[in-house]
């Protein structure tokens, strides 16, 4: 019981550490056209990695590379580029790994799939140990 | 029971291995300052750059016709003094044409320190809101291009530039490409 109430603790913190890594650029700093074009910029910006604070997303980066980088955005979606040109546009001049979701080719199959071989894995241990105790009653 | 045994044994093994093998692999072999970037054997993004001193705009076509470096660097970047000395030997001894780019600086401190240190660079454009850094995909200062005679970038070095790195790295770069005809 106390494991579940453990595992429980540790999922609500994550989500609520989730919940709570806000955006400190909100999308109203800039001004656009449509409210379709204002979502496109704050979905960018959740999705393109700071360059120089490696860890955050450039909605939540206050680093001056990051500014111009959002600056660098804005200015791409008013000139109605589409996201995957301005995805190109960045991906191009910073590699791939400005990219928070990495796309699925096969320089990045190990890292899509390793995370499941590693549930695999857990699965199957846990299985072995559930039986192992059951053997054991 | 036995094959589940050994598996049980061979998994975090091999897992272990693995990443002792990865580990070992970044800590030997990665090289710490090389940034993949597309624009390897593309024409420079044009810019249009307000010059520091009196004088006609930088602009990216100036760089045709011959081999040349483009450097982004400031005042504020303590690793810029660093390579100082070292572009000034360039200009002087090598004769390879240095052109700067002056990253969000204050426009007094960047010709103050010129005159105090020395003037490496043909022309110096300022990159006042770091427009044209995000169009040629800069980390920080220093960082420099090598630029071949049709314009476009051969090579991206991103940090200090040191008689090492001048030797082994980019002087042999710059030779090779000195020979190239441009109409080729």
């Amino acid at each position: 019981m106390k494991k579940i109430i453990l595992l429980l603790i540790c999922i609500t913190n994550f989500f609520l550490a989730y919940a709570t890594a806000n955006p400190i650029v909100s999308p109203d700093t800039y001004a656009f056209a449509s409210t379709q074009d204002a979502e496109r910029f704050t979905a960018l910006t959740q999705e393109i990695r700071c360059v120089v604070c490696q860890n955050q997303n450039l909605a939540e980066s206050n680093a001056p590379l990051a500014n111009d980088l959002r600056n660098k955005i804005y200015f791409l979606v008013t000139e109605k580029k589409s996201n995957q040109e301005i995805k190109t546009y960045l991906v191009k001049r910073y590699g791939e790994f400005i990219l928070l979701r990495p796309p699925f080719k096969y320089t990045t199959f190990l890292l899509w799939f390793f995370p499941l071989l590693g549930l695999v894995v857990a699965a199957f241990l846990i299985q072995q140990f559930f039986r192992r105790q059951n053997s054991m009653l | 029971m036995s094959i589940i045994k050994n598996i049980k044994f061979i998994i975090p093994l091999s897992v272990l291995f693995f990443l002792l093998l990865l580990l070992w692999h970044e800590l030997f072999y990665s090289k710490q300052n090389e940034l993949t970037s597309s624009l390897i054997g593309e024409n420079i993004p044009s810019f249009h750059l307000d010059n520091l001193f009196l004088g006609p705009a930088l602009t990216e076509q100036e760089l045709n016709g011959q081999v040349s470096l483009l450097n982004f660097w400031a005042t504020w970047c303590y690793a810029c003094g660093l390579e100082q000395d070292m572009l000034l030997k360039i200009k002087n001894q090598y004769h390879v044409a240095i052109y700067g780019i002056d990253y969000k600086d204050n426009d007094v401190d960047a010709k103050n320190w010129l005159k105090k240190s020395g003037n490496p660079y043909v022309k110096v454009g300022k990159d006042i809101n770091g427009e044209a850094a995000v169009d040629l995909g800069i980390y920080g200062t220093p960082e420099t291009f090598v630029i071949n005679k049709k314009g476009q970038i051969i090579y991206r070095h991103i940090g200090v530039i040191d008689q090492q790195t001048w030797d082994e790295v980019l002087y042999p770069l710059i030779k090779k490409y000195q020979q190239e005809n441009i109409s080729a």
